[in-house]
C-alpha cells in the first residue's frame, strides 16, 4: 500500500473542495422505519477459506494422515484446537487456536456452524464458483443470470427502503448484481459532493435521465443525502462514533467494515442486507502463517460487532460464507489446492447457536467427492433460504432461489438439544 | 450526437483525446494513423522519454533508531530500467529496510503509468499495456513484497509483448517472478503439485472460463474431441496434469531444495529434483515419461496457445475492451479468425487490433463503454493540457474507487464491464476527484486556466461553453450548457464578464463541471 492514509486523501480533497464553497446538507424527505426489522448480514471470505483448518475432526484418522500438523487443527502440541466438545458426528471437533472469540459465541450459544456445506457443482474454479453462489443459482445459464441473491431477497423483504441494502466495500458484490439501490459504502464520511449544494443541483440535473450512467448518479446523490441526514450535526459535522460495550473492532479490513456496517445500523438509515467482503484465504502456499491471523481478525472482528450490536441481537443474524472449501490432502508447497465442502457460520441473537449443523461425510477417500474433497451434504442455499424465510420473514423463498427446494437446517429452532 | 470521428477513436485506442492527437488523428486518418501506433519502437518517444527521465515520486518513512534515518524526499524514478539482480537485496528481510523501500520499485511504475498513459505518442501502445496489465493479472499489493521489487520488469514484459505475439508473450509471463511467486508456481513440486498457476493458465490466461467443462465431464475421455487430441474444453484432469508438467519451474529465491539453498538473484530456474518427470496427458495429448528439461510446461503453453477456444476467448476480451461492454458477435468471431491465422505472426496482437480498430461495429459504436477511474481522471487532464507530476494522493484516489491499480485482489483482475465503475463510491470519486485535480491547490496537476481560455470568452458562460468544446468535441450539449449556465447563475450570472487577472478558480470549476457530466464518462 502507498503510504497515504484515507484520512489524508480525504483532508486534501476538503481543501479542494473549500476552494470553492463550503458544504451544507441538503434536504429529503426519509421515512425510517424504527420498529424492530431484521437485518441480514453476509461476510464473504474471497478465495475459498479452509473450513477443514478452521474447524476440523482432531481425532479423525484420515484428517491426521491427510496433512501435516501444520495445516490442521491439533490434538495437543502447538497447533492444538480449542475445544468445542459437542459431540458432532460422534468425533472431537475443535476451533482452530486463533478462534477463541468464535468460541466464546458459539459457547453463549449465539453461534452455529453447519459444516459440509457448499455449492454442489463439480467447478473448482474461484469465478466460476462465485458467479454462481452470488448468483443464487447452480449450473447451466445460472452463471449469467442478470441479478444477485441478495438483490431477489431485497425485492421480497417486506418494507425495504432506498437504504435497504449496502455494500461496506468499495464496490458492491455480484449477490447485489442488477439492484437498482445498492449502495457502496466503504467509509460514510468520504460521502460528500464536492463544493456543496449548487453542485448537487447540477449533478441532478444533468444525471436525470434512464441510462446506466445517469441512474448510477441518481442513486449516489441519493445515497449522499440520507446520509447526511442521518450521520451529521445540524451543524454539518459527522457525528462521532462511539462502538457499544467497549467493542474494539480490529484494524483491517473486515473489522473496519463491520465497523461502518454497524454505525449505519445503529443510525437507523434502514439498512436491511449488508455484504462484507473479506479476502485472502486462497492458501495454495504456506498456509499456516497466512490462515492463523485471518482466522484471528475474523474472530475479533465477529465478536467486536456482536458486543457493538448487543441492542440489536435479536434483529441480527451474520452469515460467513466462501466459494468452496480446500483440498483435503495438503500440496507439497506447505498448502492446499481448490476444494468442495465447506464450514459456514451463522451468528446471531435468534440463531440456536453452539451446534455443528449438517450431516458430516467423513473424510475417508471412498466418502470424498471426487475422492479429493470434503463432500457436500448441505446446500448453501439450504442456510441462505432459512435465514431468508425463519429470520427475515419471507414467505415465498422460491423467488430467492428459483426452482430450489430446501432441506430443514435446524439453524433457528431451539426446540432440539 | 455522437462525439467527433477522432475523438471517438482516440476515446477507446487511446487515453482520451488531446489538442495535439486529434490534429494528428485528423491529417493522417484512421489506417495511417494505425500504422503508426501498431509499430512502435521499442522504447518511449523522446518527450516521454524525457519526462520520465525528469519525473520524481515522493517516498516518505519516520526514523527508526539505530537503523535508518528518517526520510520525506522527491526521488527520481531510478529502477523502471534496472535488472532483476540489482533491485532483488529489496525482499532480503536479513537487511534492516523500510517498507517503503522495499516496494519502491512498484511506486515507481504507478508514477510512470501516470506519465505515459497523459504522454506517450504511442498511445495505443498503452492502452493494450493496460489491457495485459488486467489480463495477467498479478496482484503487485501482495504480502510477499518480491512482486513489488519485481514490477519494473513484469511491466517491461507486458510492454515487449504488448502489440507482438501472444505464445512468446505467455512463456515470458509463466517464467516471470511476479508471476511465479503469485501464483505459488515457484514453490511446485512433485507431488502433489500446487496447481494454481496450472488452473488459472487455462481459466484465465488462455482457454476461458466457457472452456472448463467440470460439471459436464469426469473423465479427460468423455470431453468431445478429446480422442482426437481435440478437445473442445478442458477439465480438472487437465489442470492436474499440467501442474505436474510445471513442477520445477521456480525462481532463484534462495529457497531450500534439500541440497541446499537455490541461487538468490530473482530469475527464473529450472530445477530438476522438484520436477515430475513421469507420463501425462494434457488435452488428449500423451506426454511421454522423462522429457528434456522444461519440454513439458513449453508443450503444455504451445497447447493452450493453440486452442480454438483461446483465440475466442481473447477475441472477446479484446473487442469488449476496445468496442463495447457486450462485444458485437461478428466482430469477435472475425478478429477470432484473425487470432488463429496469425497465431505465428511476430505481431499477432497487433493484427487483430487493426481488425478491430477498422471493423464497422467499432466506428458505428460509442458510449457503450464507461471510462474507468484512472481513465477518466487521464482523459480529463489530457483534454485540458495539464502538467502533472504523479503524487500518491493520485493513485490514491483510484484505489479508493476500487479501481487499485496493480492492487486488485484476486487473480481474475479488474473487470472490464461498465456496472463496476458505476457504484456509488466510484461516482463520488470521480466528481470529487474532478474538482481535485482541477483546483490549483492539487500540486500535481497543474493548469494555467486563464490561458487556456481564448480572450475571446469574455463571459464566464462563453468560458463554460469553450470547456464544453475543449472536452466534449462534437458532442450534442444544448441540454448540457443550459444545465452549465443554470448551475453557474447560483454564483453568477452567466453574463458576468470573465476577469482574466482573477478568475482562474472559475475557469477551473467549470471545466470540472463539464467533466462531472455522464457525457464525459463514456467511451
Amino acid at each position: 500500500m502507498l503510504d497515504l492514509s484515507r484520512r489524508e486523501f480525504i483532508s486534501g480533497c476538503s481543501a479542494a473542495i473549500a476552494a470553492l464553497s463550503g458544504s451544507r446538507l441538503l434536504h429529503l424527505s426519509w421515512n425510517t422505519d424504527s420498529t424492530a426489522t431484521p437485518i441480514l448480514v453476509v461476510v464473504f471470505l474471497r478465495g475459498g477459506m479452509d473450513g477443514l483448518h478452521l474447524l476440523g475432526p482432531v481425532d479423525d484418522p484420515d484428517y491426521v494422515a491427510a496433512r501435516p500438523a501444520t495445516l490442521r487443527v491439533g490434538e495437543s502440541g502447538e497447533f492444538a484446537g480449542l475445544p468445542i466438545g459437542n459431540g458432532y458426528a460422534g468425533r472431537d471437533f475443535r476451533l482452530h487456536k486463533a478462534a477463541a472469540p468464535i468460541r466464546e459465541l458459539f459457547d453463549a450459544r449465539q453461534l452455529a456452524f453447519v459444516h459440509a456445506a457448499g455449492l454442489v457443482h463439480g467447478t473448482r474454479s474461484h469465478f466460476e464458483a462465485m458467479d454462481y453462489v452470488e448468483r443464487g443459482v447452480v449450473g447451466g445459464t445460472g452463471r449469467t443470470a442478470a441479478s444477485g441473491w441478495m438483490t431477489r431477497l431485497a425485492e421480497t423483504v417486506p418494507g425495504i427502503g432506498s437504504m435497504g441494502l449496502v455494500s461496506a466495500s468499495d464496490r458492491a458484490p455480484d449477490s447485489m448484481l442488477g439492484a437498482a439501490n445498492a449502495m457502496a459504502m466503504a467509509n460514510p464520511e468520504a460521502f460528500s459532493v464536492p463544493v456543496g449544494p449548487q453542485v448537487a443541483k447540477y449533478l441532478r440535473s444533468v444525471y436525470r435521465g434512464s441510462s446506466e450512467v445517469h441512474r448510477a448518479g441518481t442513486r449516489t446523490l441519493d445515497a449522499i443525502e440520507a446520509i447526511h441526514k442521518e450521520l451529521k450535526t445540524p451543524e454539518g459535522a459527522w457525528k462521532p462514533y462511539f462502538p457499544e460495550r467497549g467493542a474494539a473492532y480490529p484494524d483491517g479490513e473486515l473489522g473496519q467494515s463491520l465497523r461502518t456496517v454497524a454505525r449505519l445500523i445503529r443510525a437507523d438509515l434502514g439498512l436491511r442486507l449488508a455484504a462484507v467482503d473479506y479476502g485472502g484465504w486462497d492458501t495454495h502456499e504456506g498456509q499456516t502463517y497466512t490462515f492463523a491471523p485471518r482466522v484471528e481478525h475474523l474472530s475479533r472482528s465477529l465478536a467486536a460487532f456482536a458486543n457493538d450490536l448487543h441492542a440489536y441481537q435479536d434483529r441480527l443474524c451474520v452469515v460467513v460464507m466462501s466459494e468452496f472449501g480446500r483440498r483435503v490432502r495438503a500440496n507439497q508447497s506447505q498448502g492446499t489446492d481448490h476444494g468442495h465442502g465447506n464450514a459456514m457460520m451463522v451468528m446471531g441473537g435468534g440463531v440456536a447457536g453452539g451446534r455443528i449443523l449438517g450431516d458430516w461425510p467423513g473424510l475417508a477417500t471412498e466418502q470424498l467427492d471426487q475422492r479429493a474433497d470434503l463432500a457436500i451434504t448441505t446446500d448453501y442455499r439450504a442456510v441462505l433460504s432459512e435465514v431468508a424465510s425463519a429470520h427475515l420473514g419471507v414467505n415465498d423463498v422460491s423467488k430467492v432461489f428459483p426452482g430450489f427446494k430446501a432441506k430443514p437446517v435446524g439453524l433457528m429452532d431451539r426446540s432440539k438439544p | 450526437m455522437k462525439p467527433t470521428k477522432e475523438a471517438i477513436i482516440l476515446g477507446r485506442l487511446a487515453y482520451g483525446h488531446n489538442a495535439a492527437d486529434l490534429e494528428r488523428l485528423g491529417r493522417a486518418g484512421l489506417k495511417r494513423w494505425l500504422d503508426e501506433q501498431l509499430a512502435p519502437p521499442s522504447g518511449d518517444d523522446p518527450e516521454t522519454a524525457r519526462r520520465l527521465a525528469e519525473a520524481t515520486f515522493k517516498i516518505e518513512y519516520p526514523e527508526e533508531a539505530g537503523k535508518w534515518p528518517k526520510v520525506d524526499e522527491e526521488r527520481p524514478l531510478a529502477t523502471l530500467d534496472a535488472d532483476l539482480k540489482s533491485v532483488w537485496h529489496l525482499r532480503d528481510w536479513q537487511k534492516p529496510m523500510p517498507y517503503q523501500e522495499r516496494v519502491r520499485p512498484r511506486d515507481e511504475v504507478n508514477a510512470a503509468t501516470w506519465i505515459r498513459a497523459l504522454y506517450s505518442k504511442y498511445q495505443l501502445r498503452e492502452v493494450m499495456v493496460g489491457f495485459w496489465h488486467d489480463h495477467f493479472h498479478v496482484n503487485a499489493l501482495h504480502d510477499d513484497v518480491a512482486i513489488a521489487v519485481a514490477w519494473p520488469h513484469y511491466d517491461r514484459i507486458m510492454r515487449k509483448h504488448a502489440l507482438g505475439n501472444f505464445r512468446a508473450f505467455l512463456e515470458e509471463v509463466a517464467k516471470s517472478p511476479a508471476m511465479l511467486v503469485y501464483l505459488n508456481n515457484r514453490s511446485s513440486k512433485a507431488s502433489p503439485a500446487n496447481e494454481n498457476y496450472a488452473r488459472e493458465l487455462f481459466e484465465l490466461h488462455t482457454l476461458g472460463k466457457d472452456a472448463y467443462l467440470n460439471d459436464l465431464y469426469n473423465r479427460w475421455r468423455d470431453v468431445p474431441g478429446a480422442a482426437k487430441g481435440e478437445p473442445v474444453g478442458y477439465i480438472d484432469q487437465d489442470v492436474y496434469e499440467a501442474a505436474r508438467a510445471f513442477t520445477g519451474w521456480t525462481l532463484a529465491d534462495g529457497s531450500w531444495s534439500g541440497e541446499g539453498p537455490l541461487p538468490s538473484t530473482g530469475e527464473f530456474l529450472y530445477h530438476a529434483a522438484w520436477h515430475d518427470p513421469y507420463q501425462k496427458r494434457v488435452l488428449g495429448r500423451e506426454f511421454e515419461a522423462n522429457a528434456p528439461p522444461m519440454a513439458d510446461g513449453v508443450r503444455v503453453l504451445d497447447l493452450v496457445a493453440d486452442h480454438p477456444a483461446t483465440a475466442k476467448h481473447l477475441a472477446t476480451k479484446l473487442v469488449r475492451k476496445l468496442v463495447a461492454d457486450d462485444p458485437p458477435p461478428g466482430l469477435v468471431n472475425r478478429a477470432a479468425e484473425a487470432w488463429a491465422k496469425h497465431r505465428r505472426a511476430p505481431d499477432q496482437i497487433a493484427r487483430v487490433v487493426r481488425v478491430i480498430a477498422e471493423s464497422k461495429e467499432f466506428a458505428e459504436t460509442w458510449g457503450k463503454k464507461t471510462k474507468r477511474p484512472f481513465e477518466y481522471f487521464v482523459s480529463f487532464l489530457r483534454a485540458t493540457g495539464a502538467e502533472v507530476k504523479p503524487d500518491p494522493g493520485m493513485i490514491w484516489l483510484t484505489f479508493v474507487m476500487g479501481e487499485r491499480m496493480f492492487g486488485w485482489p484476486t487473480p481474475d483482475g479488474p473487470p472490464d464491464r461498465g456496472a463496476a465503475w458505476l457504484g456509488t463510491n466510484a461516482m463520488l470519486g470521480r466528481w470529487n476527484g474532478a474538482f481535485w485535480l482541477a483546483s490549483k491547490d492539487h500540486p500535481a496537476a497543474r493548469h494555467n486556466w486563464v490561458a487556456a481560455t481564448p480572450e475571446a470568452a469574455t463571459t464566464i458562460g462563453a468560458a463554460a461553453e469553450h470547456w464544453c468544446n475543449v472536452l466534449l468535441p462534437g458532442t450534442e450539449k444544448d441540454s448540457l450548457l443550459a444545465s452549465l449556465r443554470e448551475a453557474i447563475s447560483q454564483w453568477a450570472p452567466p453574463e458576468t464578464p470573465l476577469d482574466r487577472s482573477q478568475g482562474a478558480d472559475a475557469i477551473a470549476g467549470v471545466a470540472a463541471l463539464v467533466a462531472l457530466a455522464p457525457e464525459f464518462n463514456l467511451k
